[in-house]
């Protein structure tokens, strides 16, 4: 693929000035950007203010793409072309779709590469392309926030991500116009952001438990050298299990029936997240759906969530054991993710490791502030000597299929990385001249059980008698957990070797095409994209303050301030129609002005009637 | 790449006896030079050399930090094959083997973890009295056999400590 590598231009080295570069936490709910400033890493926020970008994607028929509140807010509007926790299918071949649960909302068509396009009103879109989006918008608002061109990004993935989603990922990176310092593993890179202002040596524990997976790592940090022990957990186990088990608590008590209608559950597994959420500061929360009321005490949250939190210990104890660690010698624990904040896993976590977790970097935002320390080192502007260096691990084993459909292990999981090892292989028939190599990751034993990376022949071998042609097959993982293979004849010095392409990669063409696509879809003019910008703006503005009108305008407002905003709104439909930039753009901020005071009541009535248990949707429609 | 030994990569000379912690310090030492990370921003044919280089230093330390597979590369380094006999010629062993597979599986059957932790330790003595042993005769021609069957017996007491990690998780639930 290296035709296909795009040059930056931010690279031509200029000594004495920073180099630009972030971290960004790329994720399954919400996406995050950070960066080193003034020697202090901290994550960027848009121009509202906010730091969280929600990994929500749509296409609209209009030819615009929209990412972030605004598409997750109308995600349930619009679902064939909204696309959420797209991470979930990165370097996914379509046969492993259905084993993601069957209610995935999206049409999916397949391309040539056997991976999964979903069929949007902009035609089709390969996960790649989507999560670009996400890092598009990322790396403009870095590059606003910081004002100059980006070297590069390290960006983070799951530590127990394969070989093809670290691939994707790294492609949705050069698609999006960034260039990949390095793929850094999640834990890793939290350890990194408490590691560093601590100076501290020992080996940390680091819990991560996200929404919808756990995560355990074991590290050692020695003179400046992050080794990773052991990573482990549980890819179905998050905080959204939390919400399940006090759903289900409140159907048994308000005797619902168990089959209820998606828009009930939907309404069940919001008021149980806001039921979550307000235990970590309370005792206690009422609750009310329907007739029944009632109330949850933390104690008795405690007791439904323990089995799922006993789950999470016992992957601990696990990583450890692979990392012929005993609990005693762990110096420090890291938590990470939105659901340690929930008192019982503070609790239970720091029982298992008899010490208080590490909390105080904000558990959503630790991982992002890592790799921006990261990202700020690799760029070269680390004092020399001072760096943090990172040694990860392989997740999976990789091997080969040998005789009889079994998987031999060239490089078993958890071998530090870089690697490189090479296995002996033979022909088994007289003549034979031609060897098909087929690389695989799993730790199972049986070939169909394990993940197949890709195929290649080995040609060209000159025929021997069975068993004397002997190949030498070398696997090469680099610092981001990349594979190539080579095999080589060592009679006759007969050569072959891929990088390896996952086979639920996308193809070189694929690439090439969506590159292209980006280009022409950026590369137009700036001053019409402006245009385009400021009137999706606007009338996302106007859509949602007629929405709010139209449910709360008769109970939250006095009909002076209605007119007030009646006014302002025509305003702004005009100037859309004068098609001037700069007019929307005043109309489009006035608008906000005045609709403030409103937007604050509603959220402040919004808050108050989850608290009270009221059904969401008698405010929000 | 892999013309020096595994030992002169550390700027030691090839023994059976060696302090781990040491290994580690040079390990990381030379690691920071070579990683990768360090050319982030360099040329493709020095983040090439830097891969090479840092995925043999890992070869490398991985090999000696584990006894047994240290004891395998110290006899590949005195020139000859191992012999590719198993423990049927060593039928003292065969024996001591078997009864550990069996007393594993009773460990496992009763759901011992009490039990399984005293098998470790009994393990670990095990692995212990083979380094000494190996230690003892290892560089000495005349006693090649010897070292060849206790690198064999440590190979096999390594796999056995594999399954006793295995039952551990099976039984922690």
């Amino acid at each position: 693929m290296a035709l296909l590598q795009i040059a930056e231009p931010g690279q031509s080295p200029q000594p004495h000035q920073r180099r630009l570069a972030v971290g960004i936490d790329l994720g399954t709910t919400n996406s995050l950007v950070a960066a080193l400033r003034s020697s202090l890493a901290e994550s960027l926020a848009d121009a509202d203010g906010e730091v969280i970008l929600p990994s929500a994607v749509r296409y609209r028929a209009d030819g615009l793409v929209e990412v972030g509140r605004r598409a997750k807010a109308v995600a349930a509007g619009d679902p064939l072309n909204t696309v959420l926790s797209v991470k979930r299918l990165m370097g996914r071949g379509i046969a492993d779709l259905t084993l993601l649960g069957k209610q995935l909302p999206y049409r999916f068509v397949e391309g040539e590469s056997h991976m999964p396009f979903l069929d949007t009103v902009q035609g089709p879109k390969s996960p790649v392309e989507v999560s670009a989006e996400i890092l598009r918008v990322l790396r403009r608002r870095a590059e606003e926030a910081l004002g100059g061109e980006l070297v590069g990004a390290v960006i983070t993935v799951p530590a127990y991500f394969d070989e093809a989603q670290r691939q994707a990922t790294k492609d949705a990176a050069r698609l999006a116009g960034l260039n990949v310092l390095r793929l850094l593993n999640e834990p890793t890179a939290a350890a990194v952001a408490y590691g560093l202002d601590r100076r501290a040596e020992g080996v940390v524990a680091v819990y991560d438990l996200g929404g919808g997976t756990f995560d355990i790592s074991i590290l050692r940090l020695t003179q400046g050298v992050f080794e990773v022990l052991a990573t482990g957990g549980d890819s179905a186990l998050g905080g959204d299990d939390f919400d399940h088990a006090i759903a289900n608590w409140i159907v048994e008590q308000a005797g619902l029936s168990a089959d209820l209608d998606p828009g009930t559950q939907r309404h069940l597994l919001q008021l149980a997240c806001a039921a979550k959420e307000a235990l970590s500061e309370s005792g206690s929360v009422a609750l009310a759906c329907g007739p029944w009321q009632g109330e949850l005490s933390r104690e008795h949250f405690d007791a439904l969530i323990e089995p799922l939190v006993a789950r999470s210990l016992k992957a601990c104890r696990r990583a450890l054991r692979d990392a012929e660690i005993e609990l005693e010698d762990i110096s420090a624990v890291v938590m990470v993710g939105g659901s340690t904040r929930v008192p019982r896993v503070r609790q239970a976590v720091a029982e298992l490791f008899d010490r208080p977790p590490l909390t105080d970097i904000d558990p959503d935002q630790v991982v992002a502030i890592g790799a921006a320390l990261q990202a700020d080192t690799l760029a070269g502007n680390g004092r020399d000597g001072e760096e943090l260096l990172l040694l990860d691990v392989n997740p999976l084993s990789l091997g080969l299929e040998t005789m009889g459909g079994l998987m031999e292990k060239v490089i078993p999981r958890n071998t530090t990385l870089p690697v490189a090892r090479a296995q002996d292989f033979t022909t088994y028939k007289d003549g034979q001249t031609a060897m098909l190599i087929h690389v695989l990751q799993g730790e199972r034993e049986l070939v169909k059980d394990c993940r197949s990376l890709a195929r290649f022949e080995l040609r060209g071998i000159p025929p021997m008698v069975a068993g004397a042609a002997k190949i030498r097959v070398t696997f090469q993982v680099d610092a981001d957990g990349l594979l190539g293979v080579s095999a080589r004849e060592l009679g006759s010095g007969v050569e072959a070797s891929v990088q390896v392409k996952p086979s639920y990669g996308l193809t070189d063409g694929e690439i090439a095409r969506m590159l292209k696509d980006s280009f022409e879809h950026a590369g137009g003019d700036k001053a019409a994209r402006m245009l385009r910008e400021l009137q999706v703006e606007a009338q996302r503005l106007l859509e949602a303050v007629q929405t709010a009108l139209e449910v709360d305008g008769e109970a939250l407002l006095s009909s002076e301030e209605r007119v007030a905003i009646e006014a302002q709104m025509q305003a702004l439909r005009d100037a859309l129609e004068a098609q001037d930039g700069a007019v929307i753009e005043l109309h489009t901020r006035r608008l906000a002005q005045v609709t403030d005071t409103f937007a604050a009541r509603r959220m402040d009535a919004s808050v108050k009637a989850a608290l009270a248990g009221r059904r969401l949707n008698e405010i929000e429609e | 790449m892999g013309n020096a030994s595994h030992f002169a990569l550390f700027d030691l000379k090839p023994d059976f006896r060696l302090d781990l912690e040491g290994l580690a310090a040079r390990y990381r030492e030379r690691v920071r030079r070579v990683h990768p990370d360090r050319f982030a921003g360099a040329s493709e044919r020095e983040q090439r050399l830097a891969l090479e280089e840092s995925a043999q230093l890992n070869e490398a330390y991985q090999t000696l930090r584990s006894p047994s597979q240290r004891a395998r590369y110290l006899l590949a380094l005195q020139g000859e094959q191992m012999h590719q006999e198993t423990t049927v010629q060593d039928p003292a062993f065969l024996m001591q083997q078997m009864e550990l597979r069996e007393e594993l599986q009773e460990l496992q059957e009763g759901a011992d973890l009490g039990g399984l932790a005293a098998f470790k330790r009994r393990l670990g003595q095990a692995q212990e009295q083979l380094n000494e042993g190996f230690a003892a005769c290892w560089a000495d021609p005349l006693r090649r056999d010897e070292a060849e069957r206790l690198a064999r017996r440590m190979q096999f007491l390594d796999k056995l400590s594999a399954e006793v990690r295995q039952l551990e998780e099976r039984l922690d639930d």
